[in-house]
């Protein structure tokens, strides 16, 4: 056992701070919190403290470049705020890191969330926009790492054909699974060129050479152009090891957001637009509703229950 | 030592190339004064890579394999699924042999590329590491048909007491593998531990060692009070540092039965790889012990 304890001993020194501060300043005391023997201990005596150090924080910053290719706005838009790359870096610590790596990037997302409220926007108009793109990123780090364990676990998925009949709009519809849905304060390709213009370097080593202005982030956020964000995980190379997912995704206009909220199972889409014909919607309207839901169908964004 | 090591074919000076990024594995091989083979660390699965290494294959270099997932120490046991695919990806790229990192690349929460941790996470240098680093070893055997190259990693720092050829000699020996040597890793070893690898050579079985490799490296300071040296930091994309120039000059006369060398240049432009595979060369010439590897050079020209 004593060996797992040297191997736990050395995972915390790299990704758990208060142990490697605790270390780099009594090494005997540090190590007293695990199974040891004393030649075992006397092993971490051969560490250089400075080194340790480096070591931690280089490991650090790969990690960090990792988790933001998974949320590259949210990053942008943490950089920009004071503390934010700070509480960033905070996060890769042994909880993180503790997590099945497949979760990791879902835990990350949340962790930053909850981060959030510590931060100083300019207004809560404005944090609430950020919590909306973070939301939108973090669904889709949740439907992959679902979608992957899904695939680890069972194997080939293999997907239902959709070929919709003639009476498809009177079918009850759901959202299809590995999907999420989420309103973003404009359309997320937007938000991307605007928070990310260096998106094809390694965008963690940019912002940390140069974090985006706060000015501009006010800039950016002010526009108001809302959309629904919809994202399909889906696996774009089939592994037994490591399967690769990729993201569908689909934009709408504010308004379906509303109409979403029914496609839990109970309705379908002709009982949702007989709803809307009697609260006065134009035939135009409603056909093109219509159109939107069967798209919405075909692509696998939804299905009938 | 074993007579399948023998006979491993002899692969000349070559490039550890990324396949999706510059400078481009094809036109590099294809350049005069080009890599004599390739080297790719690359994905688990085969058919994610194939297409790029057959147009290497075809430019007229072998390719060498890789991986930067395989545990090779520690209690955290490989997952079969993952070797299987190692042994499939191998056989069908036809690498003579593969080589990796003797490190951490994956913790108990399950396999995974080395990346997941960052990178690497060194290994302990004591017996029971050296214990349970000759059983991942084995697991690996029983699965891969060509023979494994065990590699001391970079390090930062060193955690146990065992000096790094006794380590690796010893675990070379009783899993009867080859190595593969770094010279930018012997010099982090040398940085880490105060300790000189030339003045432990006999420790290492040196006719066991079949490839080289260099690369380019950082040094940084140590600490603040300046008591402690520079801390090396492994840099592909960076120049190749003057004492890793020096380690290859040292190294290559006391190793005889090295069949390839490769330069780690993921990153760096096309002109100063040729430029660096050039003085390689020159340092291969005047420096190995290699007699096939020198005449290698012959046939290259």
């Amino acid at each position: 056992m004593s060996f797992q304890e040297q191997e736990r001993a050395l995972f915390d020194l790299l990704f758990d701070s208060s142990v490697r501060e605790n270390f780099c300043k009594d090494t005997t005391a540090a190590l007293h919190q695990y199974e040891l023997n004393e030649e075992e201990r006397n092993d971490f005596n051969t560490i250089r403290p400075d080194a340790l150090e480096l070591d931690a924080k280089i490991r650090a910053d790969l990690l960090l470049s990792h988790f933001c290719r998974s949320f590259p706005v949210s990053f942008s838009v943490l950089s920009s705020v004071d503390g934010g790359l700070d509480i960033l870096k905070s996060l890769v610590d042994v909880l993180t890191m503790r997590t099945a790596s497949i979760e990791r990037a879902t835990l990350f997302g949340r962790r930053i969330g909850e981060s959030l409220n510590a931060l100083s926007f300019t207004s809560a108009d404005e944090q609430t926009k950020v919590s909306a793109i973070l939301e939108a990123e973090l669904g889709m780090a949740w439907t992959s790492a679902t979608l992957k364990r899904e695939v680890l676990d069972n194997g080939q998925l293999h997907n239902k054909s959709t070929k919709l009949d003639q009476s498809w709009s009177s079918k009850n519809i759901k959202l299809a699974p590995y999907v999420c849905a989420a309103m973003i304060p404009e359309s997320y390709e937007k938000l991307k060129q605007s928070f990310c213009p260096d998106a094809e370097c390694d965008l963690w080593r940019s912002l940390n050479k140069k974090p985006l202005a706060a000015s501009i982030r006010k800039k950016l956020l002010e526009k108001d152009d809302p959309r629904l964000f919809i994202a399909r995980a889906h696996v774009s190379h089939m592994s037994q090891c490591e399967p690769t997912i990729g993201q569908k995704t689909a934009e709408l206009s504010e308004g379906f957001a509303s109409l979403f909220q029914h496609v839990n199972g109970t309705v379908s889409v002709d009982y949702i637009l007989e709803q809307l014909k009697q609260i006065g919607a134009q035939d135009e309207m409603l056909q093109s509703i219509k159109a939107t839901f069967q798209q919405l169908l075909e692509s696998d964004m939804l299905e009938q229950v | 030592m074993s007579n399948y090591l023998v006979q491993l074919p002899t692969l000349g000076v070559g490039a550890s190339l990324s396949l999706s990024s510059k400078p481009d594995p094809v036109s590099l091989v294809r350049a005069k004064g080009g890599p004599s083979f390739v080297e790719y660390s690359g994905l688990v699965d085969v058919d994610e890579v194939i297409d790029e290494v057959e147009k290497i294959r075809a430019a007229g270099a072998p390719v060498l394999f890789h991986p930067s997932y395989i545990n090779f120490c520690g209690s955290y046991s490989n997952s079969d699924a993952w070797l299987e695919a190692t042994s499939k990806h191998i056989e069908s790229v036809g690498s003579s042999w593969f080589a990796q990192d003797v490190a951490y690349c994956f913790w108990e929460e399950g396999p995974g590329y080395s990346t997941q941790l960052g990178y690497f996470i060194p290994l302990i240098f004591n017996q029971r590491s050296l214990e349970l680093a000759v059983e991942r070893v084995k697991e690996v055997q029983t699965k891969v048909s060509v023979p494994v190259a065990i590699e001391p990693p970079p390090v930062a720092f060193i955690i146990g007491a065992m000096p790094l050829f006794s380590f690796f000699g010893s675990l070379a020996n009783q899993t009867d593998c080859a190595i593969l040597l770094d010279m930018g890793h012997l010099v982090s070893y040398e940085m880490a531990s105060g300790r000189s690898v030339l003045e432990a050579i006999d420790e290492l079985p040196v006719e066991r060692v079949i490839e080289v490799h260099i690369a380019g490296g950082r040094l940084k300071e140590g600490n603040k009070d300046g008591e402690a040296g520079p801390i090396y930091v492994d840099a592909h994309e960076c120049e190749i540092v003057e004492q890793t120039w020096q380690m290859l000059e040292d190294m290559l006369p006391r190793l005889p039965n090295v069949k390839a060398v490769c330069y780690e240049c993921e990153g760096v432009n096309e002109n100063s790889v040729l430029a660096t595979l050039k003085r390689i060369r020159k340092i291969v010439r005047e420096k190995s012990s290699s007699e096939a590897l020198v005449m290698s050079l012959d046939k290259e020209a």
